[in-house]
């Protein structure tokens, strides 16, 4: 246990963003650079979210689901949005494809994401000797994360960058981006209202990180083709 | 590019699903969830040393596997840490495993709840076998070196269920260790430190233990009651001085005692007429045994001897007399009286044992619980010893009158006797572990000073030939750990994970010809882009 079950979560939770980066085209054009200043975009949006909820949002005791409190939650999520607009469109990129800037931004986000969130509970809790399926649990959902806020990235650089697109798609787009951005509130209803098993949570997540993944690649396949 | 390899990709999605879904069946199959950290308190057995000879358990620190019984003879326990309930202990066993010093990681033994209480007590009452093995396991525990720690704690669901989860794996052959998981009990604590000056405080009585000597204890404070109803009326004053004392050190040749005495004037031991030890008067049935260490013919002991048999008479209860002889060569002091006769005053132990108890024998230990106390055991040895000092102080030898009658104002109070025997018996006094400042030495102070004129009460240290060390509790950790194999075979399913998921990423995106071309070529060079 302990030290070498720590390495193994380590390599669960940010293995994938690092072979991301070095097995598609990203570590040819160097991106890292659009990667940490979509990092520090993300630190900076997470410090609003954190005030907006500390704000709107009573503290709450118990470990309920209260649908208002939620749907504020929700809401707030939805900055994330706007901070990934602002990391896509307001700051300066060396001359990039917009294929490549969204993935190098989509992958800082969800790399911030996976430190900030993750991996002070992992270097505390995982060296533990007590063996507890959590920590493993909590990489796979790094791995659904990451995902996710490629999904994200590359329907907002689809919403706001793209000028042409079939007229068809744009309802379609704006659907998925309101889903993605509503997952972290969905999977708490899941945890806390329903009661899942982490267990059930984490396919979950899994499934409609790979699912989103799919559909939102194959808009940006549309929309590529219209070009 | 992503969007140039649309067509070929969708097969490639669903087979990484596929891989996700084998990858958590796979980690589903292996253990169920475990559940957090269990900590329990745990007692250390004793650690002492007489005169330089070690004893006891000489470890506390454990950090081993758990495993579930001695028997497998030919596999190595000296990293199983061994968890026995003493319910279904086979002593035998365990005796030989210990006489032929076999090498183990450590010993918990799990007791029966915890009896303090009445209520609980009926069902462990007719449990005669446990205390049996208690008394028997207890003998071979206190008098063998053993040189890993051993613990006791109480059974509680938890444990129980651990133990049923240890005894599930090793009946499947697979013993817990570091390739296979497991629960894995740790005690983290220091190396045990000699106790550095252990004192005794006199006036207190000492061990965990109902019946020794806490009935004693019980019985001292009802008379010392009894008496000072008598005394603090001026025409009922006797013409003595009743002097009692609560010493402590008695498994350890009643060292306080012999303090005790040491610290009286010359002038105050010479007009002492006699002593009456009282030790484990808890649980007689009709027959209760008077110890003198002079001949029972001697003018002074027979009187008192005398004195006792006819109120015993009257109340219909059997007293006999034991002659033991002191050997002044012997440091082994067997009975309190022995401490008196050694500075020349007259006294007797009464006593429901018929022989003296040998070293640390009979000094309260696990077995010794409140529901072996009967009450009117006490009550009976109260009466018979205050009617005698009465008689002898008011005079009245020989006359058949009762002044502790029933229905008196000088009736004895079994509620009172009860509840100290209730309190006692939850109370371990274990002199070289007890404070100076216990609140139970200070209680007693407190219900004597209520009683007599003049309390005081001196610490001493305990001198002679014992040893003894600290760490007799601590909290043991219970984990639930996953192997070596587990991790490895993680790391191993991690590590074609990240490997499959670059390949595939360098398919979907450049090519299979980029991934050949990577492998044969250094990975400096620069690839055209698709």
């Amino acid at each position: 246990m302990t030290m070498f079950h720590f390495v193994n979560c380590v390599i669960l939770t940010f293995g994938p963003h690092a072979v991301y980066y070095s097995a598609t085209p990203l570590s040819e054009y160097d991106t890292i650079g659009t990667s940490v200043k979509a990092l520090v975009v993300y630190l900076v949006t997470t410090l609003v979210k954190l005030i907006c909820l500390a704000t709107f949002l009573k503290v709450s005791e118990t470990d309920t689901f209260d649908p208002y409190q939620e749907l504020m939650r929700t809401l707030i999520g939805f900055i994330d949005i706007a901070g990934i607009y602002f990391a896509l469109t307001q700051l300066t990129h060396r001359n990039i494809s917009q294929t490549h800037k969204f993935q190098a931004v989509g992958l800082g986000w969800a790399f911030a994401d996976s430190v900030l969130y993750r991996l002070a509970p992992l270097w505390i809790g995982a060296r533990g000797l007590e063996f507890t399926w959590e920590y493993i649990f909590q990489g796979l959902e790094a791995n659904a994360n990451l995902v996710l806020n490629l999904s994200l990235a590359a329907l907002v650089s689809l919403m706001w960058l793209r000028k042409n697109k079939p007229k068809t798609v744009i309802p379609i787009i704006y659907a998925c981006a309101v889903i993605l951005a509503s997952m972290p509130s969905t999977v708490s209803y899941l945890r806390k209202a329903l009661g899942w098993q982490p267990l059930k949570v984490v396919g979950f997540e899994l499934t409609s990180s790979l699912v989103m993944a799919f559909i939102s690649w194959q808009l940006y396949y549309a929309c590529q083709r219209q070009v | 590019m992503v969007s140039t390899r649309g067509g070929g990709a969708g097969g490639e999605l669903l087979e990484s699903i596929y891989s996700v879904l084998v990858l958590a069946l796979v980690l589903v199959a292996c253990v169920e969830l475990g559940d957090a950290a269990t900590a329990v308190d745990v007692y250390r057995l004793i650690q002492y040393d007489i005169a330089g000879v070690p004893f006891g358990s000489r470890l506390a620190g454990l950090n081993h596997h758990a495993g579930s019984s001695l028997s497998t003879t030919n596999a190595d326990l000296s990293r199983t840490a061994v968890i026995l309930p003493v319910r279904e202990l086979n002593l035998t066993l365990l005796n030989e495993f210990i006489t032929s010093k076999q090498p183990l990681g450590g010993l918990l033994l799990l007791l029966p709840r915890r009896t303090g209480s009445r209520e609980s007590s009926e069902k462990i009452h007719g449990d005669s076998l446990t205390r049996s093995i208690l008394v028997e396991l207890e003998k071979l525990l206190i008098h063998s070196y053993i040189p890993y720690p051993v613990y006791f704690a109480f059974e509680n669901s938890k444990l129980n269920s651990i133990l049923a989860d240890v005894r599930r794996s090793d009946a499947t052959g697979q013993p817990a260790s570091a390739t296979s998981g497991g629960y894995k009990l740790v005690v983290s604590s220091w190396e045990p430190k000699k106790v550095s000056s252990p004192t005794i405080t006199n006036i207190q009585a000492l061990a965990v233990g109902s019946d020794s000597n806490g009935s004693g204890v019980v019985a001292l404070l009802e008379i010392a009651r009894l008496f000072s109803r008598l005394y603090s009326n001026p025409k009922t004053r006797g013409k003595y001085n009743l002097l009692f004392g609560l010493t402590s050190g008695g498994p350890y040749n009643y060292n306080g005692t012999l303090k005790w005495l040491r610290s009286f004037d010359q002038r105050l031991r010479e007009s002492i007429d006699y002593a009456i030890c009282l030790n484990s008067i808890g649980s007689w049935n009709n027959e209760l045994w008077v110890h003198v260490s002079k001949p029972p013919e001697n003018a002074y002991i027979k009187q008192v001897f005398d004195g006792l048999s006819d109120i015993a008479r009257d109340m219909g209860v059997k007293i006999g007399i034991k002659h033991k002889k002191i050997n002044i060569s012997n440091p082994r002091v067997a009975w309190e009286h022995e401490q008196f006769s050694r500075v020349r005053v007259t006294a007797l132990t009464l006593s429901e044992l018929s022989v003296p108890p040998e070293l640390l024998e009979s000094t309260g230990g696990l077995h010794d619980s409140r529901n072996l106390v009967d009450e009117t055991a006490v009550y009976r040895s109260v009466k018979l010893v205050a009617e005698s000092l009465a008689r002898h102080v008011y005079g009245q030898q020989g006359r058949n009158i009762q002044i502790f009658a029933e229905s008196s104002s000088l009736e004895i109070n079994p509620s009172y006797i009860a509840l100290w025997l209730d309190l006692l018996s939850r109370t371990p006094r274990v002199a070289p572990f007890l404070e100076k400042t216990n609140s139970f030495i200070s209680a007693l102070k407190k219900e004597l000073s209520d009683h007599t004129v003049d309390v005081y009460g001196t610490h001493e240290s305990i001198d002679g030939i014992f040893t003894f060390y600290d760490s007799t509790t601590a909290t043991l950790n219970i984990y639930q750990v996953a192997s070596v194999t587990f991790d490895l075979l993680l790391l191993l399913v991690l590590g074609s994970y990240i490997i499959l998921l670059f390949c595939f990423l360098v398919i979907t995106t450049r090519g299979f010809d980029d991934l050949i071309n990577m492998f044969r070529r250094p990975p400096s060079r620069k690839t055209k882009a698709a």
